[in-house]
């Protein structure tokens, strides 16, 4: 069971979970439930103040095998680099200090930016992207860093529908090639779509386990803090809220 | 011809080649740094190492004399980096943080200054720079010094970038963001002390700053941001220092050196601001700097 904290106190806690390679996890929780901060921790960016964690059978993780998806709208729209550019990132940690990126370099990235569909889009900058093709474009980025595994936070948010099914496909596929993928959502179309797994998040572990027999009304009830809430096929209804 | 002949002749003069070579490599490097600072939004902090490396500027100085010079600016220099590294880590008002440890550094500079006897000629030396009294010796020191710092910042170039572009996805990555902040906060004070001889402590800031901006409103083009930067600011240099000499010859007005390159940038940057927002005006909304989306 492991704990994770900002500062001093911790603000998730209680997590006791497995994703193993070619699966995948949904983390799911209202805003604020420790979905985030369970990513950032796995990804070592936070302290974790109690018990343990192995990514690939370590700790710390092993450089440059874990894809990460940020939020776009942490990225500055004005930032003067082009769609191929940040893509290439993806492939800095294995070009190493100093070197130039090779053909071989640019080939992935081309490869990689086929995959999300965007091959047409490779010279354009990235804040002229819609919110989709930036979310594509940095799927792509953790693709072309050739991860096991594959942390995506809120990858559907503002989504239309044409990117949603992309990003739905490429995580398939990279779940195919034996990724790992842990996925902080409020969209269970997503979780159905992709996910073997659930993680139930309230500012500690609520339930984690099969999908199905983890989103049961009672669960997400207890995860949402509220017996008004309802759930259908593709979201849980928060009263007040809207539908989230 | 006669206009420009000048920009050549000027430079006949041992001091002035000498005056030339310094900012010329200066430029180089305080525009590659200075696209960083740009990028990375590091105005501030920039601002806080100028005011943290006077005292090291000062003691060496009143210490040594104009060799001294060097090796206390750059031990106070790499001290205030990392230093300021750590601070802005921790404290949660960084700015206000910065302010206080700073001008308290700028005070000790100072008071220390002011135990010479030749006090107000010394402190004028150090804040607005001696750009034509510079010596072989200092020519050497200030081309070390830059060349420590574009090693630095070269090394860590596209890691830099990455880590301005996305904090988080640099250090997921595996990158530790600690680590390249004291590299390029030490690369920025190295910039500094090597400036600061010859612009003066007071006007390094524009050596830093308004390359960097320049470039950000000429091309959106990533790689080309720095060439252009370090070109730009090269430029200003020999037409700032080439108008000084000029205005000081020929014309009997008695321009500051340092000061007179200062505004030629700054005069740079107006002109690039003007270029850009007229271009924007024809060219619609499609200019650099705006975004549009477009679906497909």
């Amino acid at each position: 069971m492991a704990s994770f904290a900002y500062g001093a106190d911790p603000t998730l806690t209680g997590i006791d979970f497995t994703v193993l390679p070619g699966q995948a996890v949904a983390l799911i929780g209202p805003n604020g439930s420790g979905k985030s901060t369970l990513l950032k921790g796995v990804l070592g960016l936070i302290t974790r103040t109690s018990g343990t964690i192995e990514v690939l059978g370590q700790w710390p993780a092993p450089a440059g095998y874990i894809g990460y998806v940020p939020q776009t709208d942490q990225l500055d729209p004005h930032f003067p680099i082009s769609l191929e550019q940040v893509v290439m990132m993806g492939r800095y940690r294995s070009l190493g200090w100093w070197r130039m990126p090779t053909k071989a370099d640019r080939r992935a990235v081309a490869e990689a930016l086929e995959t999300v569909s965007l091959g047409d889009r490779a010279k354009t900058r990235f804040g002229e992207l819609s919110g989709g093709q930036q979310q594509r474009g940095l799927l792509a980025r953790a693709v072309a860093s050739a991860p096991r595994l594959l942390l995506l936070d809120e990858p559907f948010n503002g989504l239309d529908q044409v990117n949603r099914d992309a990003l739905i496909e490429t995580v398939k596929r990279l779940k195919k090639q034996g990724v790992a993928v842990l996925v902080s959502t409020h969209d269970l179309d997503l979780a159905r779509a992709v996910c073997e797994c659930v993680l139930l998040l309230n500012g500690a572990q609520v339930a984690f386990g099969p999908r199905d027999a983890v989103l049961t009304l009672a669960n997400v009830q207890q995860a949402f803090g509220s017996v008004g809430v309802e759930m259908d096929e593709h979201t849980i209804v928060v009263p007040g809220h809207g539908g989230h | 011809m006669g206009v420009f002949t000048p920009l050549i002749t000027a430079f006949d003069l041992p001091f002035m080649a000498r005056a030339l070579l310094v900012l010329v490599v200066l430029s180089l490097v305080a525009g590659l740094v200075g696209v960083l600072v740009n990028l990375r939004g590091l105005e501030f902090i920039s601002d806080g190492l100028t005011h943290a490396v006077f005292p090291g500027v000062a003691i060496g100085f009143v210490w040594g004399g104009r060799d001294g010079l060097f090796v206390g600016a750059m031990v106070a220099a790499l001290i205030a980096a990392v230093v300021l590294t750590v601070i802005v880590k921790r404290a949660v008002t960084s700015d206000a943080a910065i302010a206080i440890v700073f001008t308290a550094m700028f005070s000790v500079g100072i008071i220390v200054v002011s135990r010479e006897t030749d006090y107000v000629g010394q402190l004028d030396a150090l804040l607005f720079g001696r750009l034509l009294t510079v010596g072989p010796a200092e020519v050497n020191q200030t081309v070390v010094v830059c060349l420590i710092a574009l090693v630095m910042v070269g090394f860590t170039l596209k890691e830099q970038v990455f880590l301005a572009f996305d904090h988080e996805g640099a250090a997921a990555a595996g990158y530790r963001p600690l680590l390249l902040d004291i590299v390029l906060n030490v690369a920025i004070a190295l910039v500094v002390v090597a400036a600061s001889s010859a612009v003066g402590n007071l006007l390094v800031l524009a050596v830093l700053i308004v390359p960097g901006a320049v470039a950000r409103l000429v091309t959106n083009r990533l790689w080309l941001l720095f060439p252009v930067a370090s070109g730009f600011a090269a430029l200003a240099a020999w037409v700032g220092l080439t108008l000084g000499y000029e205005a000081s010859v020929n014309g009997g007005v008695d321009l500051p050196s340092g000061a007179t390159v200062v505004l030629v940038l700054v005069a740079g940057y107006v002109l690039a601001l003007v270029v850009r927002l007229a271009l924007e005006r024809i060219g619609g909304p499609r200019r650099p700097g705006r975004t549009v989306p477009v679906e497909h």
